[in-house]
């Protein structure tokens, strides 16, 4: 290859190419608040363990286990201190 | 970057038996001003509100340690703790005083008879109501604090 074609190639790589801006074209921390916002769930933590999908994914024993539990404190409420004390 | 994950394990440990404490003194009181049963809520509050909440801490650092060597669900996890709690709370409650055994069963707080046979009763509800406090409660907090 002689020289003339390879300052023919570079010229074409050149055009080729877009030039690479070396300054950014705005600041990038706002889009990146924005995205991490998109992201996080902004209700209250007691809603998000009370909410209904939360609650529709408890298994039916453990809703019976907590019957028995309820069931159990109203049959002998005179436990409830010893239960106080215990927690 | 360390992210200290036993520090927020206990912390999330501490979360629920330190938010409980304010319905145990409310239920102290009531059970002293209102029912006037004789509970002596100075020496009583020690073991709700300085052993309890640590000892769920640290048991909450037992299992993120114990993950990923031997993982067991965090619900069963917890429904061992009674095994540590009870004898702790059965000595400190009988030399505070307020706890006495007697032929007929454990005497709580001068008035309360528990029967030795309701015992083995009552440790199971306590295991039942630990393994849904830790399945759902404490590992609800493991899970907002990143380590679940």
């Amino acid at each position: 290859m002689t020289e003339q074609e390879e300052k023919q190639v570079a010229d074409l790589l050149k055009e080729s190419m877009p030039p690479v801006n070396r300054e950014l074209e705005c600041d990038l921390w706002p889009r990146m608040l924005q995205r991490l916002d998109e992201g996080s769930d902004r209700r209250h933590w007691i809603a998000v363990m009370f909410s209904p999908s939360a609650l529709s994914a408890v298994p039916w024993f453990d809703w019976a286990l907590l019957a028995v539990l309820v069931l159990g404190v109203c049959v002998f409420p005179r436990s409830i201190p010893v239960w106080l004390y215990h927690f | 970057m360390n992210t200290h994950p036993y520090l927020r394990a206990y912390m999330a440990g501490i979360a629920v038996p330190t938010m409980l404490l304010l319905v145990v003194l409310t239920g102290f009181l009531m059970a002293r001003y209102t029912f006037q049963i004789p509970v002596p809520i100075e020496r009583a509050i020690v073991f709700p509100m300085a052993i309890v909440p640590n000892l769920f801490g640290v048991w909450n650092i037992f299992y993120l340690w114990l993950r990923p060597r031997r993982h067991l669900p965090i619900g069963f996890h917890g429904a061992i703790l009674p095994f540590v709690l009870a004898p702790s709370g059965f000595i400190l409650a009988t030399c505070s005083g307020f706890l006495s055994p007697t032929s007929s069963g454990l005497v709580w707080f001068h008035q309360i008879v528990v029967p030795y046979v309701f015992l083995a009763g009552g440790f199971c509800f306590a295991l039942i109501a630990y393994y849904l406090v830790w399945k759902y409660l404490v590992g609800f907090f493991n899970e907002v604090l990143g380590i679940a």
